[in-house]
């Protein structure tokens, strides 16, 4: 688990850099300053964001999710494909859409929770296959035309300014800030990821978590990409491509331990801040789009680098007081964590 | 418990400051999305001239960005420049040049670049639209703020927020240009032919195969067989792949056409690589630098395309001309393209709505002139 | 049973993969006409010796229980450079420009190492953002130009054409030649060298290695500087084969080179697996990916959708066909299961 302490620096770097971010951005832009643009900022990526606040789940807890875009996809073909083929009323259509999230989820979920597969090859196989599925349905076209409550319920405000995906998203946050953190779900959660074997043994239904939280994370990638759908008012096959990295950053960036078992809402939040303020005040500035996903790609990795130099120099010039073991080291980069009694003794 | 406690008091501050931080921005932020004004509208000329094409007259304020499909692609750089080229003649900025970086990224790409672009209230937006018809919203939104919307190579397919499409050639008569490369190459007595095409969902590639396939029903090409449509997604190695996987399904395939010019340079790099030229070859639209070589050795006799660089600046002339209200986007109104020449607003004939101003013919090329360029 | 347990289980997951490719190649025949003939052979194996050697740098990389996500953006830029070089040295000595590719991308990979060995930041997030920044810089080098093949030298156009010796109509490409005696190479070096046990000790155990004085840092650095090498070479093979370089060149090949690593049967969790089944893996998924393509009626949005039940097989598979072997294993010769090659006798090589 990590230090609590650095938890603390992790966020307070964070705040750093939103600080500096937001200076650069006013000086660059004087559109910046603009509550539209704020708007826009959050609404632009909203489904990610959405995706976000669940992935935290799934890394805090010990695994990954690398198939969250293509889920987007599949439901969003899904939900495509029966309006287009089928008599199925259009309310219908959205929630069958939204089960094939949850299926998607349960299956790899199972995959992993109950045979015990690692997640990063679970969840690559269904990248690459469900993304597979929903071209399999839509094939070249682009689907649309779909009905005015739909089409407005992602491009027009709801309530004052702010659209329907973008008060869900501020709800769920908060939600599931208060269930990781406050809940007795939420700490298992935390356990499960420190070390599965030792949450077993302490009582704590593992298989069933890992499930849960699995078919959860299949069910808002299925929520995003037909809030995604209403948003661009039609479906193609490509949507949401490349969506699982940028997702995955921020949460990393938020200080959630890739290894599980540390991570905190606030800390994703803050990410959510900083990457959306870089991206829209260099979009702004004029600044193009590769350059922004460079300058994403520095601060990921200064943000873990930073801090363990830090912790380092400061662990050099501890005393370390007699008995106590030296902090684990992540040495040769792998977890260094008791992992699971090998369930394929023979190594091959 | 103590730990908690404290815990507990940072969560708090970090909350405030972000409440903070979030009224301090609403309350300073302007809450004006109000359209751009364009300063220094003049009065005169208005649009649709009985009075004959309109000259534009330089200096006028306009702010614009000029967005290709992709960045990082040859053909989209030309007609960038052909756009700088416009701004230096009309004596304005020059139009920032942002897309997105990958073809991945397209479609949120282009949907994040017009919606900035309509914060920053530019008012005019030139774009090779690669979103079909996921980009209308964010157009909508940028021309209700005021921006003068332009598409240029492949159009918003519904037409809905764009003032105009600069077509590069009648998307019709690309569908007969493609016909009449196949007829030439495979002679009379024709054959198998199939299409190697760039993204499922560009508009462009899409009404032009959709032309090409009314076009051979005429009697002419009936010695023609269109055995098969495949996507290379404008990405080399996918097209390269998917060009031979044509030849191995086809076995009597004898023509491979690619109305892109990353798939053609790719179906002409496989075919040579497998020497099979000598039984399939290639054309399409292409760029004669990167096609010289398999012209000059046979594989690709004749291709076509038309000048990037001059259809970057014609739609700058023309969205410029839109934008300062030097003229109006309607049917009729006519206008000087620079030293490119005088053109009209028409309706778009290849499409449902819209408008169309059309650049120019193509030119085809073969061995004679594919190194003069 | 017992015959079958005279082979070490990584010598059998290899085996099994053989199997499993004759059955596809079998039905494919089927199914497909002209499929055992010379052109899909050599359309194969060609395609191959990209995501080969690929899987085997990643394969090096994953076996010390880390991942290498950058490997994509590597052939990218060591595509592009080099081919500028040749653009502008054309009669410079073939080897050079090899080398240069391989140079270039071992630097890459000396960055990656850097961070994840001495650093301490975690694989997946410096292969992340080194995947970001070095694309980053391609684009921003390129300046939109797109290299095209009419300026390389003719050795390099030809380079996947030449044929070493032909049975038939299947020829054996110099390239693809080359790729197969790199990967034995490979495997030797790890099977026999100290340095290849310490690969395998580190992705077992690094605490242990540790002290075991393994020299751990050094170990991770070195997989990653390897990784970026062959993915250096991978990207000299792609210029050579495509001919046209965009910016987008090798997006999502990091992705390939996983998935037939763990086709391959490599654990993803470090300590076993074998660059020759990385490479089983490699040519199970393009021989997949280009079959599905040519099946006649089968329309080719079905390929992604198979590819990923595939990997999740072969994954599962494994997983419990590894367990079940790996019982009996133990039962029957009654020491501890391979995974680490057996130790000489005696000490510990310091």
């Amino acid at each position: 688990m990590r230090d609590k302490a650095l938890q603390r620096r992790w966020e307070l770097f964070l705040l750093v850099v939103l600080a500096a971010v937001f200076c650069v951005n006013v000086s660059l832009s004087e559109f910046y300053l603009r509550e539209q643009n704020f708007i826009n900022m959050f609404q632009l990526s909203i489904e990610k964001l959405i995706v976000v606040v669940i992935m935290t789940f799934v890394i805090v807890n010990g695994e990954i999710d690398l198939s969250v875009a293509s889920v987007m996809a599949f439901s969003a073909c899904v939900l495509a494909t029966l309006h287009r083929d089928t008599a199925v009323p259009f309310e219908l259509a959205v929630v069958i859409a939204l089960a094939a999230g949850v299926v998607a989820g349960l299956l790899q979920g199972a995959f992993v929770a109950l045979m015990g597969l690692p997640s990063l090859v679970v969840t690559l196989a269904g990248l690459i296959g469900f993304r597979g599925a929903g071209r399999i349905l839509v094939e070249d076209n682009s689907i649309g035309d779909f009905p005015e409550w739909f089409e407005s319920l992602g491009q027009e405000p709801l309530v004052g300014r702010f659209s329907f995906a973008l008060i869900l998203f501020a709800v769920l946050i908060v939600v599931a800030g208060i269930v990781l953190h406050r809940t007795a779900f939420g700490r298992s959660v935390f356990v499960i990821g420190n070390n599965a074997n030792v949450a077993r043994y302490s009582g704590l239904n593992v298989a069933r978590d890992k499930l849960l939280i699995m078919t959860a994370s299949g069910f808002f990638a299925g929520l995003a990409g037909v809030l995604f759908a209403s948003r661009l008012g039609s479906v193609r096959g490509d949507l949401a491509t490349g969506f699982e990295l940028d997702i995955i950053t921020i949460v990393l960036l938020g200080g959630v331990s890739i290894f599980g078992g540390s991570g905190t809402m606030v800390g994703v939040a803050l990410s959510i801040l900083v990457v959306l303020n870089i991206r829209n005040g260099l979009g702004l500035g004029n600044i193009d789009q590769n350059t922004q996903t460079g300058v994403i790609g520095v601060l990921l990795i200064l943000a873990v680098l930073v801090p363990n130099l830090v912790a380092r120099v400061a662990r050099s010039s501890q005393v370390r007081r007699v008995g106590e073991p030296s902090p684990p080291d992540h040495a040769g980069g792998g977890d260094t964590r008791q992992r699971e009694p090998d369930l394929h003794p023979t190594q091959e | 418990m103590h730990v908690e406690r404290r815990r507990r008091g940072n969560l708090w501050i970090l909350a405030a400051v972000m409440v903070a931080l979030l009224f301090a921005v609403a309350g300073c932020g302007d809450d004006d999305d109000a359209p751009a004004d364009d300063g220094g509208t003049s009065a005169e000329t208005g649009g649709g001239g009985a009075s004959g094409p309109v000259k534009f007259e330089p200096g006028k304020e306009f702010r614009s960005v000029f967005i290709p499909k992709q960045t990082g692609i040859a053909v989209f750089d030309q007609a960038n420049q052909g756009a700088k080229k416009a701004a230096s003649e009309l004596g304005v900025d020059a139009a920032r040049f942002l897309g997105p970086s990958s073809p991945d990224a397209c479609v949120s790409g282009q949907i994040d670049t017009v919606t900035n672009a309509a914060t920053q209230g530019v008012n005019g937006v030139m774009i090779s639209n690669c979103a079909g018809d996921q980009i209308e919203p964010a157009v909508r939104q940028a021309s209700e703020a005021g921006a003068t919307v332009v598409s240029w190579d492949s159009p918003i397919p519904s037409g809905e927020g764009e003032s105009l499409f600069v077509a590069q050639v009648d998307f019709d008569e690309t569908g007969k240009v493609m016909a009449d490369l196949a007829l030439d190459v495979l002679g009379e007595e024709g054959g198998e032919y199939a299409i190697l095409s760039a993204a499922p969902d560009a508009a462009n590639q899409n009404a032009w195969i959709k032309a090409h396939k009314e076009a051979i029903k005429d009697p002419k090409y009936q010695n023609l067989k269109l055995v098969d449509t495949v996507y290379g997604n404008d990405d080399s190695e996918k097209s390269y792949d998917e060009a031979l996987s044509l030849v191995d399904k086809h076995p009597n395939l004898k023509l491979i056409m690619a109305p892109t010019t990353v798939g053609i340079a790719a179906a002409g790099k496989a075919m040579t690589d497998e020497k099979l030229c000598d039984k399939v070859k290639v054309s399409g639209l292409g760029l004669p630098d990167e096609m010289k070589e398999y012209t000059l050795s046979g594989c690709a006799p004749k291709f076509a395309l038309w000048s990037f660089e001059d259809l970057g600046y014609l739609a700058f002339y023309a969205a410029y001309g839109i934008a300062t209200e030097q003229i109006e986007a309607k049917e009729g109104a006519q206008f000087q393209a620079g030293d490119l020449g005088e053109y009209t607003i028409e309706k778009d004939p290849t499409r449902d709505n819209g408008l169309r101003v059309l650049m120019g013919p193509f030119t085809v090329y073969d061995k004679s002139n594919v190194e003069g360029e | 049973m017992t015959t079958l347990l005279r082979f070490r289980p990584e010598r059998l997951r290899e085996l099994s993969l053989v199997a499993v490719i004759a059955v596809a190649v079998f039905i494919f025949s089927l199914l497909i006409d002209n499929y055992l003939g010379g052109s899909f052979f050599n359309r194969v194996t060609t395609s191959l010796a990209i995501t080969a050697v690929l899987a085997a740098g990643q394969t090096l990389v994953i076996l010390t229980r880390n991942i290498d996500l950058s490997v994509g953006s590597i052939v990218g830029v060591t595509a592009y450079v080099t081919g500028e070089y040749l653009h502008g040295h054309p009669d410079n000595a073939p080897m050079l420009a090899v080398a240069y590719a391989i140079a270039i991308g071992a630097g890459l990979g000396l960055l990656n190492g850097t961070l994840v060995a001495y650093a301490r930041v975690p694989a997946i997030i410096v292969t992340l953002g080194t995947l970001a920044i070095y694309r980053t810089w391609l684009i921003n080098h390129s300046d939109s130009r797109t290299i095209t093949s009419d300026g390389l030298p003719d050795w390099v156009v030809d380079l996947p054409n030449s044929t070493l010796f032909s049975f038939g109509a299947w020829d054996i490409r110099t390239v693809v030649a080359g790729t197969v005696v790199l990967i034995l190479v490979l495997q030797l070096m790890l099977g026999g060298l100290k340095w290849g046990r310490w690969v395998y000790a580190v992705g077992s155990n690094p605490d242990a290695a540790r002290q075991a004085a393994v020299p751990v840092e050094r170990v991770v650095l070195g997989a990653f500087v390897a990784s970026g090498a062959l993915a250096g070479l991978a990207g000299f093979l792609f210029l050579s084969r495509f001919g046209t370089i965009t910016v987008n060149a090798g997006n999502g090949l990091e992705l390939q080179s996983v998935a037939a690593a763990v086709v391959g049967g490599v654990n993803i969790f470090g300590g076993s697996g074998t660059v020759v089944g990385s490479l089983l893996g490699a040519l199970l998924v393009n021989l997949l990916d280009l079959s599905l393509l040519r099946v006649p009626g089968l329309s080719e949005f079905w390929r992604d959708a198979v590819l990923g039940v595939l990997i999740l097989a072969a994954v599962a598979v494994d997983f419990l066909v590894g367990r079940r072997l790996g019982r009996l294993a133990t039962r029957a010769r009654g020491r501890p299961a391979a995974g680490v090659p057996p130790p000489t006798q005696g000490a510990v090589d310091a």
